[in-house]
């Protein structure tokens, strides 16, 4: 499903070249429950970000369904974070001015879904994260943990078969964190695959499999 | 696009002061221009107006032009007078002698413009257009009769003078039979004239010279034709050159046209200049929303943004406020307009009646918006060009 070859990201620190990610060949099938752990500055979210085709890399290749992302132009890149690819990120980065419904909403806005399904579809997802009376609330009118779960919902709307996560139970609670992480494996089980990026050990303890990464290297 | 425009809303909901300043500025241009324009065209209507009703009208005046210097020198004879006559096409020609002459009514003395015309010529040519408000003309078997202008019967004097009351011009005692209705604009000096008959004229006016020929032709098409004709003929009489200007009210027409074109276009020009100033307000304000929201616009490209969705939400949001300030402007044009026009009315007592085209305000509205989108343009282009990533992680 995701495959990285000789995957390198260099920053240019000043004078100094940093390399956030060196030479990283990592394969990750479809259905797969994936996490990477690392130290910070280990280059996970970084990592993660080739992956989610946020960022591109310096050299080396992303294969995403068998497509080499770097042939792809910015539009070809948006579509494959639209259709394939659902990202949850640690902070939740929700739209603070819109709603919980119009925040789901918004990728299938985007990808020119009609608005009648489109708001049947987000409140559908809603009430899937246990999250159906909550619908008009803005997000400053929510806990991490509902932000969170309205995070996931949205990255659901146009039914990715990637989620990606950076950390996400990075700023909720124990508990919260694992009805997110119940989430996930919810999500695996339909299918999915699901790769975080994770400090969080019980994460760690629950999936499939596991990947570390120290300076910018995936180790074995 | 229901959504689109909810989250332009939203977004300008949540900055309510400074998108309500920048309509304010869109507002103030577009007003400022629509009510320039607006008054613009009503000076021009209140004027050459009143030159269409006289479009068939030559007026023949002697001219000589001296050292740059234009002025009235010397004046017609009935000679002259008669030689424009026999010119094919002309209706009528009616010959005018005037003078100023001490005017007199209870004991207040003032000097006057006295003019002599025949009474038929009177009735069938100007009568057409400057019609009695009180009484008539002067008939031909009158003797000693008057008519008199708008502004003789009530300004002039402390008392307002009528029909049959009797003032003293140059010694003799003359009979108001008609007050003239009030002209203002380009005909407003007709108000200060006091008419009496041509064979008056020449028993109280100091000599029988003739001051101004006024002749109708049959064809306006011939108009400028015959002008010239008049002119040719009269300096021959007088063996002259460019002795007689003869003014076809089409080419006044005209020329007032040209004038009030440039003056508006100046007008304009000055009003533009707020509408510059607007446009950098809207380009500055999509600027600093584009900067306050680059981690709104990372995530959103992160979820599936493509950069033209970006940048129809910015442009959109440029068009919306620049829409506003458009519909606004035209109601603050409009009130404008008026209001400007009632100043003039208060401050110099002239009519210029604002005409408000409903093609400037739909022009207006469009400007608006043509300007709101060209200023977002380059803001919505930098929103939409960002890279996610990086637009994510800024705080």
């Amino acid at each position: 499903m995701i495959r990285t070859e000789n995957l390198t990201k260099v920053y240019q620190m000043g004078d100094a070249e940093v390399y956030a990610l060196h030479d990283v060949n990592l394969e990750i099938q479809e259905g797969e429950f994936i996490a990477i752990i690392g130290p910070s500055g280990s280059g996970k979210s970084t990592l993660l970000n080739m992956i989610g085709c946020l960022d591109t890399p310096t050299s080396g290749a992303v294969f995403i369904d068998g497509i080499d992302t770097g042939k792809l132009s910015e539009n070809g890149l948006a579509e494959i974070r639209r259709e394939k690819i659902g990202f949850i990120f640690q902070q939740f980065n929700l739209v603070h001015t819109l709603n919980a419904l119009e925040n789901v909403a918004l990728p299938m806005f985007f990808a020119g879904v009609k608005r009648e399904t489109r708001l049947k579809r987000a409140e559908e997802l809603l009430a899937n994260v246990g999250l159906g009376d909550r619908i008009y609330h803005k997000p400053s009118e929510m806990s991490g943990g509902q932000q969170q779960r309205v995070a996931i919902a949205r990255a659901l709307s146009n039914d990715p078969e990637v989620v990606i996560g950076d950390e996400p139970t990075g700023n909720v609670d124990t508990e919260t964190g694992n009805t997110i992480i119940d989430i996930l494996e919810g999500l695996n089980k339909e299918g999915r695959t699901v790769v975080v990026v994770t400090h969080d050990a019980e994460i760690a303890a629950r999936v499939g499999r596991t990947k570390r990464m120290r300076d910018g290297r995936v180790l074995d | 696009m229901k959504d689109a425009f909810l989250l332009v809303y939203r977004n300008m909901k949540e900055r309510k002061a400074r998108s309500a300043l920048t309509v304010l500025g869109i507002m103030v241009g577009i007003g400022a221009v629509i009510a320039l324009m607006s008054v613009g065209y009503g000076m021009q209507e209140s004027i050459t107006g009143q030159l269409v009703e006289m479009a068939d009208v030559i007026m023949v005046m002697p001219m000589r032009m001296e050292l740059g210097s234009i002025g009235a020198f010397g004046s017609f004879t009935d000679r002259d007078q008669e030689a424009v006559r026999r010119i094919g096409g002309i209706k009528d020609a009616v010959a005018m002698r005037g003078e100023m002459e001490e005017v007199e009514y209870k004991g207040e003395k003032f000097m006057v413009h006295v003019i002599g015309t025949d009474p038929k010529d009177v009735g069938a040519l100007f009568g057409a257009i400057v019609k009695p408000e009180e009484g008539r003309y002067s008939k031909a078997n009158d003797h000693k009769t008057c008519t008199i202008g708008y502004s003789i019967a009530n300004d002039y004097f402390d008392d307002e003078i009528g029909v049959n009351d009797r003032l003293t011009i140059n010694g003799s005692k003359f009979r108001v039979v008609g007050v003239l209705e009030k002209q203002g604009g380009f005909r407003s000096e007709t108000d200060s004239e006091i008419y009496v008959t041509a064979r008056d004229s020449v028993s109280i006016l100091d000599n029988e010279d003739i001051s101004e020929i006024f002749v109708r032709v049959r064809n306006i098409g011939e108009a400028e034709e015959i002008a010239t004709e008049i002119e040719e003929r009269i300096d021959d009489n007088h063996k002259l050159d460019d002795f007689t200007s003869a003014m076809t009210m089409g080419s006044a027409i005209e020329q007032m046209e040209s004038i009030f074109g440039i003056l508006q276009a100046v007008l304009i020009a000055i009003a533009s200049i707020s509408l510059i100033v607007a446009a950098m307000g809207i380009m500055n304000t999509i600027l600093m929303s584009v900067m306050e929201r680059t981690h709104e616009i990372g995530v959103m490209k992160a979820i599936g943004a493509k950069n033209r969705n970006i940048l129809f939400l910015f442009l959109l949001e440029a068009g919306v406020v620049s829409a506003i300030g458009g519909v606004c402007g035209c109601i603050f044009g409009v009130i404008g307009a008026h209001a400007i026009s009632f100043g003039i009315h208060t401050a110099f007592d002239v009519e210029i009646a604002a005409i408000v085209k409903p093609e400037v305000l739909l022009g207006a509205v469009v400007v608006a918006m043509l300007v709101g989108i060209l200023s977002g343009l380059y803001p919505a282009r930098k929103a939409s060009k960002m890279s996610p990533v990086e637009a994510v992680r800024y705080e």
